[in-house]
């Protein structure tokens, strides 16, 4: 009998990208399909995805820090400011364009995450949890102080025209759904390839024990200020092209709770797993809408916007905490205790650490 | 005259938030996110329960049934599932219980902003105009009563040492007969209970919102400032708060009232990582 693919038996196959032969085959499926997408769905279908593409991104980037390097970050939310604001800053003042823009979203992305890293070469746990709280409220205090000065009231934001290649200019839904798709897609497989290679092995290392970590000789310093440096630069594209998809710009979005948004991605999605972020992702972004669409068919007299909002919200906190409590590697475990269901079919099998003790 | 009234009550709001904090991390080795939503449901539920402003007692019963039901709730249900995991998975379920909270006011009190208006026609004036409400002067006896007894519940009843035992080590203290869950779901109960006066007496000075959660990260700051592990440490901590924020918000710029309380545990954690009272065995770090 062949034996399971979850198991491994040399190191070589812990780098496999593709553990299952099928996998291949499902992928260029699900490719394909994405490719046709936009021509069989409506237009507030491909609105959706678009959201959910863009907040793969950033989802992306948590889960580098957090589910692989286990460094918890609040000020995921700044990050997004700070990829939103460079992006309004660079186009408000020096007219640059989107080939320039993203680049230096990255790098002011980048260097901030510097900063707000070096806090965690020197705590962990819940302590550098509150210190990236304190960033967040820094950061978010000064673009209210932007938004106050140059924005055209104090509350009304800023806006960001859409971006051009030359003449070509990016606007409406389905445009947007390729460039997204082609920028998930790549940096779906950088995230990947990192994870697999030294710095992700790093990371992980770091996650289960830093102190074992370093007597292997890991180098805790540059390996933790190279994730959230990773993470805050990928998290910082992913606010400019939020800033550009939207073309406003304003602080109110850029919350404690939008922070925790992305966790929760994460969390549901399944930490330490690459497709658990983009599955998180989409997870967490169509949740509101489905609960909206859900909503639809109450009788009226149930639907005030308070009762929607708060519902919403608290799906959210609900995610977090079933998650948790009960599958806590995520709807990436689901995924693949489904797959391995399949494989032993008519047989059954339960990993060790399943089994109920 | 005004300006140490309105500071001194801003302390009481925050030493009871932080006095929940260090409870709960003394005695389950919790970091509690969800503090100010605690905070605030249990002041709307103390507004509803009063029957809008009707009866302070049945107000108070409301408030404790409150605090009961809650503690035991998130202990049992959740929390006790998490006792050998790490400690950032209980963090992030705390998270997850402030969004639900946080939720709830929008689905039972539909977002409405309010003020509770029991005790508020003034008590006391002082010369120059600054005058304490009777709500202000409870906040200050029932703060200053709720430390002393907590003092003398640690110290010297029964309880109180198998509290401290189990934060000392948990394990220890159930293997010597100990009741674990019970004396967590205790401090579960105290920490809402404190959390949920915190809210009442903030209620009635300001308001009640969705938006006023943000105490409950003051009063985080608070207990850090303090030192996590150090209940002297939790006044002290909120007084540096108050003082603080009221100073800022007066003379500085009201913009920075949220941001206040973070810089200054940025400086806190440059200089003294581990609290003014704390002890630096206690600190998690690299």
């Amino acid at each position: 009998m062949q034996k399971p693919y979850s198991l491994r038996t040399s190191y070589l196959e812990s780098n496999e990208v593709f553990r299952r032969p099928y996998q291949k085959v499902l992928l260029a499926l699900l490719l394909g399909f994405a490719l046709l997408l936009p021509a069989l769905a409506s237009t507030y279908f491909v609105h959706l995805l678009d959201l959910c593409l863009l907040s793969s991104i950033g989802a992306l980037g948590l889960m580098l820090l957090t589910g692989y390097c286990g460094q918890i970050s609040l000020g995921h939310a700044a990050f997004l400011a700070v990829g939103a604001y460079s992006t309004v800053i660079l186009n408000a003042h020096l007219g640059a364009a989107f080939v320039i823009v993203l680049p230096a979203a990255a790098v002011f992305g980048g260097l901030l995450g510097l900063i707000v890293g070096l806090p965690s070469l020197r705590f962990r746990g819940v302590y550098l949890a509150i210190s990236t709280l304190a960033m967040h409220y820094a950061i978010i205090f000064l673009a209210t102080k932007y938004q106050a000065e140059f924005g055209a009231s104090a509350t009304a934001g800023m806006t960001i025209p859409d971006p051009s290649f030359g003449l070509f200019v990016l606007s409406g839904d389905r445009p947007w759904y390729y460039f997204l798709l082609a920028v998930v897609s790549l940096t779906t497989i950088g995230c990947i390839n990192l994870v697999r290679t030294r710095p992700g092995r790093a990371w992980m290392a770091i996650r289960d024990r830093d102190i074992a970590a370093q007597a292997l000789g890991v180098n805790l310093a540059r390996y933790k200020l190279l994730a959230f440096v990773t993470s805050s630069m990928l998290t910082s594209v992913s606010g400019s092209l939020l800033a550009y998809f939207t073309n406003v710009v304003t602080v109110e979005k850029y919350t404690l709770d939008l922070a925790i948004v992305y966790l929760a991605m994460i969390i549901v999605g399944g930490m330490g797993s690459i497709l658990g972020a983009l599955l998180g992702a989409f997870f967490i972004t169509l949740l509101p809408f489905a609960i909206d669409a859900l909503f639809g068919y109450l009788p009226r007299t149930w639907r005030f916007g308070s009762t929607l909002f708060g519902v919403q919200a608290g799906a959210v906190g609900i995610c977090i905490i079933v998650f948790l409590l009960f599958e806590p590697k995520g709807l990436a475990e689901i995924w693949n205790r489904l797959q391995t269901y399949f494989e032993r079919w008519p047989f059954r099998y339960r990993p060790l650490d399943t089994v109920r003790r | 005259m005004e300006v140490a009234a309105t500071v001194v009550i801003l302390t009481c709001t925050y030493a009871l938030l932080a006095a929940g904090v260090v409870i709960l991390y003394k005695a389950a080795r919790v970091v509690n996110f969800a503090h100010g939503e605690l905070a605030i449901v249990g002041g709307y539920v103390f507004y509803s329960a009063s029957l809008g402003g009707e009866s302070l007692w049945l107000a108070v019963v409301g408030a404790i049934c409150f605090s009961v039901i809650m503690g035991v709730m998130i202990y049992m249900s959740m929390l006790r599932r998490l006792l050998g995991e790490p400690l950032h998975v209980a963090i992030l379920v705390t998270i997850g219980i402030g969004i639900v909270l946080k939720s709830a006011i929008l689905v039972i009190w539909r977002a409405e902003r309010l003020t509770i208006d029991i005790g508020v026609a003034p008590a006391i004036r002082f010369a120059g105009g600054a005058s304490l409400s009777y709500m202000d002067v409870a906040s200050i006896a029932v703060t200053v009563l709720f430390f002393v007894a907590l003092y003398f519940f640690l110290t010297f009843t029964r309880i109180g040492v198998q509290f401290r035992g189990t934060a000392e080590n948990a394990l220890l203290a159930s293997q010597r007969g100990v009741n674990v869950n019970f004396v967590l779901s205790l401090a579960w109960v105290m920490a809402v209970f404190a959390a949920s006066l915190s809210g009442t007496f903030f209620g009635s000075r300001a308001f009640l919102s969705t938006e006023s959660v943000t105490i409950g990260l003051a009063g985080l700051v608070a207990a850090l400032v303090g030192g996590l592990d150090s209940l002297r440490g939790a006044i002290m901590g909120a007084l540096i708060v108050a003082g603080a924020q009221y100073l800022t918000v007066r003379l500085v710029d009201p913009v920075l009232s949220e941001t206040v309380p973070f810089l200054l545990l940025l400086v806190v954690m440059s200089v003294r990582p581990w609290g003014l009272f704390g002890t630096l065995e206690e600190l998690d770090r690299v």
